[in-house]
């Protein structure tokens, strides 16, 4: 039965085969089930997510900057401008493997004058980068270039910085940028700084910051996986960043730096009619350029690092106004008619309250026998204003110099304008936590005591006498973008006899012009008319009763810093002043010798520059 | 129509009768049909894939009609005039793994390449075909059921093989090329208590080739397995921009040649075993269906033709090479999609590939010349 043995055999061998293939099957179809799954898993159930996934791959966001505003004078000259720079980088972690192609770098870049540091400084907070070589000149950006093969991991960089053409000359107005800080992050909600931008960190690039940095645009450009551009999808057009125009002064700028260098102190030149600046120095100054990394150095010498030359004397400094307080005192006896033209005071050297106590001297010794108002002011009396103070108690005086924004912010332009200090009764007790004394009084009569100026109050409270009352805002920013800046009157000043502003004025005029005037060195045949007004202020009281004031004062004198400021404030030239200029030199003992011939230069120059432009 | 008596001369002339010649030629039209659909379809997508590599498709299309020429060539042979032939070509393969071993060819970091001056092959693929045949072949010498001693022979042989891959190294196609093994083995019946041996053994084993014999990379692509989003950019990074691919590509995909992920190049190695990748983002799940419906097709006429023929030598031949296919597709695919760890197997009949495209159609001019032909 062979043949049936055969048929049984292969049936069987079908039947076995068939078993065990679906034995396989029942795995392959476990495994079809699992992969189907999962494929409908991705492809239908999280598509939209891996859509995204996808589409967050190819597809990058490409920020464009707005070239920073630019800062020009009115004239067009500019002050601020944006310089393109080249550094060569390398990351952190190549740092120590590549340490043989650093040297053949810094070898074949090296140039005289140029050091290349072997320490390096990293280029942001936090960044993964090292900054090799700063502001490669142009022989050492075209030597990279040609052999940029032979450094691989060095990369270059390159970056738009601000730049300074005239330096330190602009320096406390124009300000510096710095790196942005969490702190600026926290400040600036809303504004979105890449980390390691730069923004402006003081002066009129941090007030006007947002104007300038316009607002950044962005390509949306899609990539293959090696990050290599394949086309651009879309742009948006980085909105236009404004221009600044000034209102100051080339030449007069310049000119009163170099009045000021190697001192310390301020100066400011206004129009009175406007309140637009037209010179503001503060000495000793820095060079923006260090800190905005276009220039390399240290931003002032080491040695005035003492007189904190980033601080902005012009509007943060406070002083006491001494004797440049005394015009408006007068002005406020006239007003108050606490005393008239003729009223007359026995000016012996000496004053006392009621004819008794604390003896409070004048600066001349002998003093200055009779004197009216026109005199006082002319010669300085102290003793006239110990007197018309107390007459007109501390409550009438700092209402009235209150008017004059004493104690008060001007609202210019800048950033850190201290409000500095006009002292009441109220503010005495909460701010020493004494009562007000008669003495306080006496002491406010000739600018001493509690109450402190800044130059820039001052400029625009000697304005208003320039302008007959009225006070305009100081302004640096004549046009921003296409927009005019007008001027902006803060506050007109009504006095109930008008020739009283007329009477001031002409004392003002006699310090210069009358041959017993305190700054009558200032007086030339023919020269401008000018109003002025001296003021030295003490930094140390004079305290012992018994020795003169000469012989004490030899011994502050010895040591420089104890020295008495020089101040002196000026309009003219008159009958129509067109600038006001105030000067204050620290340490400079003498208003008449050392602070109004400055003044007088700044107001020559200023005319030689009004007949230029006409 | 009208149906005339045919001439005397026409009745054997082969040329004359079109039906006769064309089930002669191709032996089954619908599994050569479908055949080329999936290599006509292969084609665009590698061309895709490739970044629209016309040198590439060249290169591809040779290896295509190479194979095919191969294929029908075989198709016309009968089963049993190779199959001693078969038996022995296990030990050319043999020699073909040792040689890589110890003669690499310059330019490739594992030793998987033999140089024949015009192209280059990998013994490791033509190993998938020549083990399964010579294993049936051995099991089926005699008429009678194979003895204990042949399952055992059959078993080492397999594992003998596998072994020399995986020294290439090559972890992936080691175990693949051992399963492509013990398919046949087990068809032909295998029986269950030596299944249960086996079991045991590999439970004892496991622990020990997992710490010992793979190398640290090996255990990594297992392990990534697990959790491929913990590096992104490392080992899992390949799966993770697969994955996305996949998943952009949604139900009816971003259309032919506008994948983004493919066409910038986001897809590791898209035109060779990510090409599924490239398929479903541009075609979408659909594409993917009609895919793997074709691929159905062909594997139901392989078990056709299975079952149908007449020896126990055709039939587990057939179910081997069908099984064989299958595995390929569905290790690409679970590989692809992350459902097992990145091994090297190509797409069959699809993916960029000489070896792995001539072999597979190898594979089909075997199952081909084992359907019986009615007359």
């Amino acid at each position: 039965m062979r043949p049936d043995r055969d048929l049984i055999d292969r049936v069987n061998d079908l039947r076995r085969l068939k078993q065990r293939s679906s034995f396989l099957f029942f795995f392959v179809f476990v495994l079809i089930a699992v992969g189907l799954l999962k494929i409908v898993e991705l492809s239908v159930l999280d598509s939209q997510e891996y859509f995204t996934e996808s589409e967050k791959n190819r597809i990058i966001n490409v920020p464009i900057y707005p070239a920073r505003g630019l800062i020009k004078l009115s004239n067009g000259e500019i002050v601020a401008e944006n310089i393109v720079t080249h550094d060569l980088l390398i990351k952190k972690s190549l740092l120590d493997q590549s340490s043989a192609e650093i040297k053949d770098l810094q070898r074949a870049l090296s140039e005289p004058g140029h050091e290349i540091k072997s320490n390096f400084s990293t280029t942001t907070n936090g960044s993964d980068k090292l900054i090799l070589i700063t502001r490669l000149s142009s022989k050492q950006l075209a030597t990279y270039q040609i052999n940029k093969e032979q450094w691989p991991s060095i990369e270059l960089k390159t970056r738009i910085r601000r730049f300074l053409p005239h330096k330190n000359v602009f320096s406390h107005v124009i300000g510096h940028l710095g790196e942005v800080t969490k702190e600026d992050e926290r400040r600036n909600r809303g504004v979105k700084y890449q980390p390691g931008s730069y923004l402006g960190k003081v002066g009129l690039e941090k007030r006007y910051e947002s104007e300038m940095r316009g607002k950044r645009g962005v390509s949306v450009i899609e990539v293959d996986v090696f990050g290599n551009e394949i086309r651009e999808i879309e742009r948006t057009l980085p909105e236009r960043s404004l221009n600044l125009f000034l209102s100051l002064n080339l030449k007069l700028q310049i000119l009163a730096r170099e009045e000021l260098s190697g001192r310390k102190g301020a100066i400011i030149a206004i129009d009175p009619n406007t309140g637009f600046i037209k010179a503001l120095v503060s000495s000793p100054d820095y060079n923006p350029n260090i800190l905005n990394k276009t220039e390399s150095g240290f931003p002032y010498p080491k040695e005035r690092s003492k007189d904190a030359p980033l601080f902005n004397r012009a509007i943060s400094g406070s002083y006491p106004p001494a004797s440049t307080i005394k015009p408006f005192l007068g002005l406020l006896g006239l007003e108050e008619r606490a005393i008239d033209a003729n009223t007359i005071i026995n000016d012996e050297g000496v004053f006392q309250i009621n004819g008794e106590g604390r003896k409070y001297r004048g600066w001349k010794e002998d003093g200055h026998g009779e004197v009216n108002l026109h005199k006082a002011i002319v010669e300085s009396s102290d003793i006239y204003f110990y007197e018309l103070a107390t007459k007109l108690t501390i409550d009438k005086i700092s209402e009235f110099l209150n008017l004059f924004n004493f104690g008060k912010k001007t609202g210019i332009d800048l950033i850190n304008e201290s409000s500095s200090v006009l002292p009441n009764r109220k503010w005495k007790l909460g701010n020493i936590g004494e009562t007000w004394f008669v003495g306080d009084t006496v002491n406010m009569g000739i600018g001493q005591g509690y109450i402190a100026v800044t130059p820039l109050q001052l400029a625009a409270s000697i304005s208003a006498i320039a302008t007959k009352g009225k006070i305009f805002k100081p302004k640096l920013v004549q046009r921003l973008g296409n927009q005019i800046i007008e001027p902006e009157l803060l506050f007109s000043i009504k006095l109930n006899k008008n020739e009283n502003w007329q009477a001031i004025e002409k004392s003002m005029i006699s310090v210069i012009n009358s041959w017993n005037g305190t700054a009558h060195n200032l007086y030339k045949e023919g020269g401008l008319k000018i109003a002025g007004k001296t003021g030295t202020a003490q930094i140390r009281s004079l305290v012992d009763q018994e020795l003169t004031v000469r012989e004490e004062y030899k011994g502050i004198r010895e040591i420089e810093r104890n020295r008495d400021h020089a101040l002196f404030v000026s309009y003219g030239p008159l009958p129509n002043p067109n600038l006001t200029v105030v000067v204050i030199v620290e340490n400079g003992e003498s208003g008449s010798s050392v602070a109004a011939p400055i003044a007088l230069r700044l107001m020559e120059q200023y005319q030689k520059e009004i007949l230029a432009d006409v | 129509m009208s149906r005339r008596a045919p001439f005397d001369y026409e009745i054997n002339n082969p040329l004359i009768n079109n039906s006769n010649l064309f089930s002669r030629l191709f032996k089954d039209l619908p599994l050569f049909i479908s055949i080329c659909v999936v290599l006509v379809f292969g084609l665009f997508m590698l061309y895709s894939a490739s970044g629209q590599s016309i040198g590439m498709l060249l290169r591809q299309s040779i290896y295509i009609i190479l194979g095919l020429f191969f294929m029908l060539l075989v198709a016309q042979l009968r089963p049993e005039s190779y199959k001693n032939l078969l038996m022995n070509s296990y030990w050319l393969g043999l020699l073909l793994l040792v040689y890589v071993l110890i003669n690499p060819a310059d330019g490739y970091a594992t030793n998987r390449w033999i140089d024949l001056w015009v192209f280059n092959f990998q013994p490791s693929e033509i190993i998938r075909l020549l083990l399964p045949l010579s294993l049936v072949a051995y099991l089926c010498r005699r008429e009678s059921r194979p003895k204990m001693f042949d399952w055992f022979i059959t078993t080492i042989a397999a594992f003998i093989c596998s072994y020399l891959v995986y020294k290439q190294p090559d972890l992936g196609t080691g175990l693949i090329v051992f399963v492509s093994g013990l398919i046949p083995i087990f068809l032909a019946g295998l029986p269950y208590r030596i299944i249960l041996g086996y079991l045991v053994g590999l439970a004892i084993v496991s622990p020990y080739v997992w710490s010992n014999l793979l190398l640290e990379y090996q255990r990594q692509r297992v392990l990534t397995l697990f959790n491929p989003e913990a590096d992104p950019l490392g080992t899992g990074w390949n799966i993770n921009q697969s994955q996305t691919a996949i998943g952009s590509g949604g139900l009816t995909g971003k259309g032919y040649l506008s994948g983004t992920q493919s066409q910038l190049d986001f897809i590791p190695e898209s035109h060779s075993d990510f090409i599924f990748s490239v398929i479903a983002e541009e075609l979408g799940l659909l594409g993917i269906l009609a895919m793997f419906f074709i691929y159905g097709f062909i594997i139901w006429r392989v078990f056709r033709i299975s079952y149908q023929s007449e020896t126990n030598f055709e039939r587990i031949t057939c179910s081997s090479l069908g099984f064989i296919f299958i595995l390929f597709i569905l290790i690409n695919v679970l590989m692809v999609i992350g459902i097992i760890p990145v091994v090297g197997v190509p797409l069959p009949l699809i993916s960029q590939g000489g070896t792995s495209i001539v072999v597979h159609l190898l594979a089909f001019g075997v199952i081909l010349s084992m359907k019986k032909i009615s007359r």
